[in-house]
């Protein structure tokens, strides 16, 4: 039963889907939460403990409620409305940027916050300009940048709700075009196709336990970064 | 050729550290800041490392004037300027890789991405982090990770990353008042040995044997002003104001 499922080529396109969203929504996310959280890591200015709120509450958003405000932007009366990317795998990927880059930005922030400024007056001492310092400070903090890079994709690869309603869980000629892990498993669930749905389960509680098990070993590497 | 500060002022806030100081080291000479803690020893000191551009006056090294100097002159004459702090702020990797790390800023971006890569990078550790880590007895623990060196060991480790890169300057931070004894002689005959050369340095530090047994110069600091600056011997046997001959009666009683 579970090979004539694998088998099947409709369970790889959603793995193959979930991966592609997912994985370049991360990289995208850590791309642009790198930068944030070096800088209000390693400066002091007014307001930057708002900010610091207004991070972490950005870590703890409702998934249905990112995907509502995505589907606006990119529905045609929307600022992205030019694009076209109602129902599209891109869509899904911009909505999990918006719910990955607080959890990154906000894990990686902290990490940085904790390097010793010692660590950096040392890399300035020795001549190192402010982008050898800052290169210093994210290598010092790379257990934490790692860890907050995992867990953003454990919040993405498992969110349902705003994928759902961006995505719209397409599939066509047996394959899927904006159908993910989760919004199959809902779908399946649903029809009665408990079978399919349990595999696609297995595979998605893999995906998120190996994440998982390398975020805690990061972990615990990290208490030794030092 | 001389690091020197002119009239300088610093200020956070609302609070003045110190109005008007000018201090010059020459190279070859170790000058001892002395004072109590909070008279700024520390604040002079990344003043003369040019981490902040001070409120007011110079900062010269060997006749530039570093804060009307443009990005470029500055970073080069920065970089003949290093510091030693009083914790050892070692970077989380080898001993070989904290020492390195001067040498490492001054190359080009190429070369430094070449290094990373085994085959075509070079492996072999550069003659000069060799050199600084036999000054300090360290030479044997060059690929040692630095979580398993000692407190004492990471120091001299500090010492020698700060002289790998050649600095014409040096300046220490209270370098050995976390260290037992026998740490502390190894870094204060590596001030010596090193400032035998064309080095100049300064070692604030609230141990006037310690100024005694190293200093050229000594320069006393209290509340944000140099009282007395002059030759070791002359400012403990001779001291021409009488803050100074109470500063050290006081400590020496201590």
């Amino acid at each position: 039963m579970i090979t004539a499922l694998l088998s099947d080529g409709y369970i790889w396109s959603i793995i193959r889907v979930s991966l592609y969203v997912s994985l370049t929504a991360i990289a995208l996310s850590a791309v642009l939460s790198l930068p944030i959280a070096l800088i209000v890591g390693v400066t002091e200015f007014r307001g930057k403990r708002l900010l610091n709120a207004v991070i972490t509450t950005g870590m703890g958003f409702p998934s249905v409620v990112v995907g509502l405000l995505v589907l606006f932007a990119v529905s045609n009366q929307g600022p992205l409305g030019p694009l076209n990317l109602v129902f599209t795998p891109e869509a899904m990927i911009l909505s999990q940027i918006v719910l990955a880059a607080p959890v990154i930005t906000g894990i990686s922030l902290s990490a940085i916050d904790s390097v010793d400024g010692g660590i950096r007056d040392a890399a300035y001492a020795m001549g190192g300009t402010r982008l050898d310092v800052a290169v210093v400070t994210i290598k010092e903090a790379k257990y934490g940048i790692a860890t907050g890079i995992l867990a953003g994709f454990g919040r993405a690869i498992s969110e349902v709700g705003s994928v759902l309603i961006v995505g719209g869980n397409i599939v066509s000629d047996g394959s899927s075009y904006t159908r993910t892990l989760t919004t199959a498993i809902q779908l399946e669930a649903r029809q009665g196709q408990f079978e399919t749905a349990l595999v696609l389960g297995a595979v998605l509680l893999v995906l998120v336990l190996s994440v998982n098990a390398i975020v805690i070993r990061l972990g615990s590497g990290g208490g030794r970064s030092r | 050729m001389a690091l020197r500060v002119e009239n300088v002022a610093r200020r956070f806030g609302e609070t003045t550290v110190f109005e008007a100081v000018s201090v010059t080291i020459e190279r070859g000479e170790i000058l001892a800041l002395i004072g109590p803690s909070g008279a700024g020893k520390s604040t002079l000191l990344r003043t003369l490392g040019l981490f902040e551009r001070p409120e007011a006056g110079t900062v010269r090294v060997d006749q530039t004037d570093i804060w009307a100097a443009t990005e470029r002159e500055r970073l080069t004459k920065r970089r003949s300027v290093g510091m030693v702090f009083q914790e050892p702020n070692l970077f989380g990797t080898t001993v070989r890789r904290n020492v390195e790390y001067g040498l490492r800023v001054r190359r080009s971006w190429r070369t430094r991405f070449r290094d990373l890569v085994p085959v075509i990078g070079n492996r072999t550790p550069p003659q000069p982090v060799v050199d600084a880590l036999s000054l300090v007895g360290m030479e044997d623990a060059i690929e040692t990770p630095v979580e398993s060196l000692s407190g004492g060991e990471a120091q001299r480790v500090a010492f020698a990353r700060a002289m790998a890169y050649d600095p014409t300057y040096l300046l220490f931070d209270e370098p050995t008042s976390d260290l037992d004894p026998r740490n502390t002689a190894v870094i204060e005959d590596a001030v010596i040995t090193a400032t035998r050369g064309e080095i100049g340095a300064v070692v604030a530090t609230h141990d006037m044997h310690q100024a005694q047994r190293i200093a050229d110069r000594v320069a006393l600091l209290l509340d944000g002003e140099v009282v007395e600056i002059g030759p070791t011997e002359q400012l403990f046997s001779s001291p021409q104001d009488p803050r100074t001959q109470k500063f050290i009666d006081g400590e020496l009683v201590y």
